[in-house]
């Protein structure tokens, strides 16, 4: 059974890659840029590639949003074999790509698209994707997704804010962390806003506060684990979630290069949908 | 690229136009300069600072019609010299300095001459600064020459690639400044005078107008929120003392001698010049023992004091100081701290008042009540932060209307991690609970020298030894710091343990710090070293262990 419309997120959704194909589910890159060069997020630059790219490189990337023709091309060409789109995107607050999207979309003319804010980022972007996938018809799965906004969730350990902070995505004032001493702060994205709930000075501290954070949110509907160059320690967050939860599927991603643009290299993210 | 291969070399007439070109530019955007500075001293004039030295370097220039290049570098120089202002501006001046050495002689230059003479204009201007900071308008002028070299390496090397190349070095290398400097990092800002010395070369490039279409193609500079930026840094107990700023004219001046007397009054110490002429920059508590000192010497021409504490009280005042946050909890934090370093530290972390004090400055009851009483909070969390401290501290409740929890830290490191779990969003008896428990969780290193010979805890310890304190308990005595510390560390057992942080004290010398951080790393691998400065009295380090 195919479904009439089609559903479109963008690069920072962190899409697992076989969900694209499982859920068919469209993703538009973001860019990111080195000096004079460009990338498309995921496209022409893996997680894995960008970060020993970042490492050796002398200036700092910059990240830009696809452009509202990109959209527009992609909603025409889909709009030759469905009757809609729901276009799920990165939170307003933190990126131009859904007012891009939304802007692209006017200029498809009998095609409706549906351009919803996640007011999120990563995972529970590609969450809500799924949610509409699994819906079967453009209404509902606008209802489901719309329903499900303010329920998201991403719980992050950045190993440094410097990367954060020159990107201008958070400043320091109020938040309790404008200090000479190395802390580190656990932040929580939610209702397109960042701000740090924990700090803690190590690593291996900040994992079990984490965890501790996320149980007070339980119960959840869907669960992640994102991660940029630290693959052992996110698979190691995932064990031990899967255990204290047996029937919740904890889906193990890494962070893109956009994304990371902003997290640096060894952040961790515990993703969830409330209940 | 739209720069023709044109076989132009730099000869006065086009030198003189490309520094007015960058007096230019400068002037239109000296303002954005001023929004950026916090470093060392966020008084917000490194702009203005560097534009007024850079008109006059100029101001000679002007009029002249030279046609080597070597005199009009060498009127840019003298005329800097005499108006620098600021610690940039006196930076610059010896930039000027620098080129025009390198250029002696020469009446024009070619890519390759240029390019050198930026180099030695970078390498004169890390020579005048007693101990260069990287993060600042000198690593801007590295990188600026550096790639100034390498341009004109290449196989079509001309004068605006030249120009260009230094300017797109000094852009990179501006973005990367907060890389290099907390304090920058923290403000998130770049560095004010590396962002001032890029104007500068961008401006020069401006007046090759063949160069005008490549410049415009440049990614524009990420300016940060810089005045939010400025209103967030607190003023030190012991403000910022004046600026003062003067020129000496007289014979045979020693530059080395004069700033080595002057160091031990002051700090942002630059003295510059040449036998004749000598520019003196300090930020001092004292400036008329300065002056007296200075006047021995020679002449003193052209003498400015500044308030440093009065401007930057005026930027507060003026940009509209941010209101503190209200805590959701309602709940303060008062900390008992000592050394300017802990202060910031402490600060930082968002302790409310600091009483100073520690070790060897037992704060008064009477002290910290005036401390709690000034917090807007009526239930405040009170850390004494040494074991000498914690009973008066705890006489503190019941003297005041307001609710003290005291947490009875013992140690600096215990009062960090304590701070560190605060969190605004929690009731006070959760957290005292939570402080508490980092408290506790947290291992304390203090080393010291023995004042007198004594015996202790089955330890003969000779006056003057270094001796290393677990947790207020004298463990370990030995020749050096390394040796201490890395048996105490070797007692703790390193494997239950991550990260150290050494708080570094006033007696600790840059010497002794590498060395006790070298022979950490390389004894035990696998911990972290994260240095601080503590400025602490009495214990040349602290180390916190956890």
């Amino acid at each position: 059974m195919k479904r009439s419309f089609a559903v479109v997120t963008d690069s920072t959704a962190d899409l697992p890659a076989e969900w694209a194909e499982r859920f068919g589910i469209e993703v538009v890159p973001l860019k990111v840029i080195f000096g004079q060069e460009t990338f498309r997020d995921r496209v022409d630059i893996t997680g894995e590639q960008f970060f020993s790219r970042l490492a050796a490189s002398t200036v700092l990337p910059k990240t830009s949003a696809p452009s509202p023709g990109e959209f527009a091309e992609l909603y025409q060409r889909l709009a030759k074999d469905h009757d809609g789109c729901i276009s799920i995107h990165i939170g307003a607050t933190l990126s131009a790509t859904g007012e891009a999207a939304r802007v692209g979309a006017t200029s498809v003319e009998g095609f409706r698209v549906e351009v919803v804010d996640s007011q999120t980022v990563s995972m529970p972007v590609a969450f809500l994707c799924r949610v509409a996938a699994e819906c079967s018809s453009l209404d509902e799965a606008v209802a489901a997704v719309k329903e499900r906004v303010s329920k998201t969730r991403v719980l992050a350990l950045l190993d440094t804010l410097r990367y954060l902070e020159m990107g201008g995505r958070l400043s320091r004032a109020g938040a309790m962390i404008g200090t000479m001493l190395d802390v580190k702060p656990i932040l929580l994205v939610k209702d397109g806003e960042i701000k740090p709930v924990d700090r803690v000075r190590t690593r291996s501290r900040a994992i079990p506060r984490m965890i501790e954070y996320f149980r007070s949110d339980e119960p959840v509907e869907y669960l992640g684990v994102v991660h940029a160059q630290s693959a052992d320690d996110a698979e190691r967050i995932a064990g031990d979630l899967r255990k204290e939860l047996p029937d919740q599927e904890v889906t193990v991603g890494q962070i893109g290069s956009v994304l990371g643009t902003h997290t640096g290299p060894r952040a961790l993210g515990i993703v969830y949908i409330k209940r | 690229m739209a720069a023709p291969a044109k076989a132009v070399g730099v000869d006065g007439p086009l030198f003189k136009r490309a520094l007015l070109g960058s007096l230019s530019w400068l002037a239109a955007n000296h303002e954005e300069v001023n929004r950026l500075n916090v470093f060392p001293v966020p008084d917000g004039d490194t702009g203005t600072n560097m534009l007024l030295t850079l008109q006059s370097a100029v101001e000679d220039l002007k009029e002249s019609n030279a046609a080597e290049v070597s005199k009009i570098a060498k009127l840019a120089s003298h005329g800097s010299l005499m108006g620098a202002r600021g610690n940039s501006g006196v930076i610059l001046s010896q930039i000027f300095r620098g080129f025009a050495r390198a250029v002696e002689g020469k009446s024009s230059l070619t890519p390759a001459e240029l390019a050198a003479a930026f180099e030695e204009a970078a390498n004169a201007a890390y020579r005048a600064v007693n101990k260069p900071t990287e993060g600042t308008i000198l690593t801007v002028a590295r990188e600026a020459g550096r790639a100034a070299a390498t341009a004109a390496s290449a196989p079509e090397a001309n004068v605006p690639r030249v120009i260009a190349a230094a300017a797109a070095g000094a852009r990179a290398a501006v973005l990367k400044t907060p890389t290099q400097l907390q304090i920058l990092r923290d403000a998130g800002v770049v560095d004010a005078g590396g962002f001032g010395l890029q104007l500068i070369l961008e401006g020069m490039l401006k007046t090759f107008e063949e160069t005008e279409a490549f410049l415009s193609t440049l990614p524009e500079t990420k300016r940060s929120h810089a005045p939010a930026s400025q209103v967030s840094l607190a003023l030190p107990e012991g403000g910022w003392g004046y600026c003062t700023e003067f020129l000496i004219e007289g014979n045979n001046l020693d530059t080395d001698l004069i700033r080595n007397q002057i160091e031990a009054l002051g700090n942002s110490v630059l003295v510059v010049g040449e036998p004749e002429l000598v520019k003196v920059h300090v930020h001092t508590d004292d400036p008329t023992t300065v002056i007296n000192l200075a006047g021995g010497y020679g002449k003193i021409l052209k003498l400015n004091v500044g308030d440093m504490s009065t401007q930057h009280r005026r930027i507060l005042e003026t940009e509209g100081a941010a209101p503190a946050p209200t805590r959701p909890n309602g709940v303060g934090i008062v900390a008992v701290v000592a050394g300017r370093g802990l202060v910031d530290i402490f600060r930082g972390l968002g302790v409310d008042a600091i009483i100073e004090g520690g070790q060897t400055m037992n704060p008064s009851t009477q002290d910290m009540l005036t401390a709690i009483e000034s917090v807007p909070y009526d239930e405040v969390i009170l850390l004494p932060n040494n074991g000498n401290v914690v009973a008066a501290a705890k006489q503190v409740i019941g003297l005041t209307k307001k609710k003290v929890h005291v947490i009875e830290t013992h140690s600096v490191p215990q009062g960090v991690s304590a701070v560190v779990a605060f969190r605004p969003d929690r009731s006070a008896e959760e957290n005292v609970r939570a402080m508490k428990a980092e408290a506790e969780r947290v291992q304390t290193i203090e080393v010291t020298h023995a004042v007198r010979d004594t015996r202790s805890n089955g330890l003969k310890v000779k006056k003057g030894d270094v001796i290393g304190l677990i947790n207020d308990r004298l463990e370990f005595a030995g020749e050096d710091y390394g040796e201490v510390v890395n048996k105490a560390l070797g007692r703790l057992g390193p494997d239950s343990y991550e990260l150290v942080t050494v708080y570094r004290g006033e007696q600790a010398s840059d010497a002794e710090m590498a060395k006790l951080e070298s022979a950490i790393r390389s004894n035990y691998p696998g911990l972290e070293v994260e240095v601080q400065h503590g400025g602490q009295h009495h214990y040349p380090f602290i180390l916190s262990v956890e």
